[in-house]
């Protein structure tokens, strides 16, 4: 039998929170409702997480045991207000549809993806821009670079719904990263040497 | 494995989420289908180029400072603190009642109060914001853009406008620009160089402006606080607070050196913060 090391709880929590505030942070504010309760979500959120740090295994990423506290200390935060935590625009009975589905092909082609200067920016705007399902996903992968498997157990869902949602959500953000073609023809592409 | 097949995994495919048999079967239709491969290389570029850039926003400083003094309270098993949401509340409730006496009794001196103490915290903050920008305590999240550039930045995050002045001056300089908060207000924060002086700029909605209660004549106020000057006025539907030690001479971070200013500044002297209520 494994015997822990005797540490001491607080500063351990303390220490992991700190190493991962600005993921705690962007979460809390990205599901937030109203959007400026996100301060007290996330407050709630660590004293909930705190006393289940117990329950906390060491060899999964914290971050991703948090925020699937935020995102059920949040749910709980809705119902108490009788509200809807998201208005869930896509069916889950879709999740479980094949991925050979033709719902799933690509819309754009790759010369089709062109960006303007500031695309590092465009790309984070494009994000924000996505319906809230999806971008929980795209930011859980993309910004989190949480697995698969990971973002399923935080949103609770099968792995077919998170890869539906972002594959719908990576595709939709390429259709805002579409600039139309300028008057003379021309168009920026996107600048690998950046 | 088909085109359609193929592509409907690409996702996957590049995320290295496929398991083996079907990573094996994926790299076999790449190899001999130059449409999907384009696709996949295209995943790619994106990727490196973009996506693996993205980071969380930074958790702003205010929002550090109370998770610390929560954080404190978390020692051995057992949390110590009293929860600070509870003395907001506690705190919230005492100026409703403050503020529901001050209008039942039909005194305007509470709001008078309020306004002063409002100026002061935005001086207060704006120059606290200004050190800690000078000093690299707040990084600029962007750096070495041109006004156009900040313009279009902060269009995409704030749901206010703001106007991001011209460089008329060869010695001045943007050295960077962020999203701050001035007395929990959401501002666009500009960092400038006006001959080795650094200034702030500090673009804030106009409805937080309007709670400070100014007269619109004349335009520019200026007061001083801490060593530094303070230069607020409204225009463009924005407020504006300009932060420097160099008095009038950050008026350059807007006006050309041989523009004339033909509004005098009024100098305000700073209201004291009152914090006993």
């Amino acid at each position: 039998m494994g015997v822990r090391a005797p540490l001491d709880k607080g500063a351990e929590f303390q220490a992991y929170v700190r190493g991962c505030l600005d993921s705690l942070h962007n979460y809390a504010r990205l599901l937030a409702r109203p959007r400026e309760d996100h301060e007290d979500l996330l407050q709630d959120s660590l004293i909930r997480g705190f006393q289940g740090f117990d329950s906390f295994d060491r060899a999964l990423p914290f971050k991703a045991w948090m925020f699937g506290i935020i995102r059920n200390t949040c749910i709980d935060r809705h119902r108490r207000r009788k509200m809807r935590l998201l208005e869930d625009p896509l069916d889950d009975d879709q999740s479980s549809a094949g991925l050979d589905s033709p719902l799933y092909s690509i819309p754009l082609a790759p010369e089709d993806i062109l960006l303007r200067e500031e695309a590092i920016e465009e790309v984070r705007a494009g994000i924000r821009r996505l319906p809230l399902l999806m971008r929980e996903v795209v930011e859980l992968r993309d910004i989190e670079e949480l697995s698969y498997r990971d973002i399923a157990a935080i949103i609770d869902r099968p792995i077919g719904t998170v890869m539906s949602r972002l594959y719908r959500g990576r595709n939709l953000l390429r259709t805002y990263l579409v600039e139309p073609r300028r008057q003379d023809g021309q168009a920026t592409r996107i600048r690998h040497e950046l | 494995m088909n085109c359609d097949s193929a592509k409907s995994r690409i996702f996957p495919y590049v995320d290295g989420e496929l398991v083996p048999a079907q990573r094996d079967e994926m790299d076999a239709h790449l190899s001999g289908c130059g449409s999907c491969r384009r696709f996949v290389e295209q995943e790619l570029h994106f990727r490196d180029a973009y996506v693996s850039r993205l980071r969380p926003d930074p958790a702003p400083a205010h929002l550090r400072e109370s998770v610390d003094r929560l954080l404190a309270g978390f020692t051995g098993g057992t949390i110590t603190r009293r929860r600070p949401r509870y003395r907001r509340v506690v705190l919230a409730a005492v100026a409703v009642v403050l503020v529901g006496a001050g209008a039942a009794l039909g005194i305007g001196l509470s709001s008078m109060l309020q306004r002063g103490n409002l100026l002061a915290e935005l001086t207060e903050a704006s120059v606290d914001q200004h050190q800690k920008l000078a000093s690299g305590l707040l990084p600029p999240d962007l750096v070495d853009a041109s006004p156009k550039t900040a313009e279009a930045w902060f269009r995409r995050r704030l749901d206010f406008n703001v106007n991001v002045p011209e460089l008329k001056h060869t010695n001045l300089t943007l050295l960077g620009a962020r999203i701050s908060h001035l007395a929990n207000v959401e501002v666009a924060a500009l960092e400038y160089q006006v001959d080795q002086n650094n200034v702030s700029l500090f673009v804030i909605p106009e409805e937080a402006y309007k709670r400070l209660g100014l007269s619109e004549k004349p335009k520019f106020k200026m007061l001083h606080h801490r060593g530094y000057d303070v230069i607020i006025w409204r225009q463009h539907g924005s407020g504006y607070a300009l932060v420097s030690e160099i008095g009038r001479r950050s008026c350059l971070v807007c006006h050309s050196p041989d523009e004339k200013l033909d509004v005098p500044l009024e100098s305000l002297a700073t209201p004291k913060r009152r914090t006993d209520t």
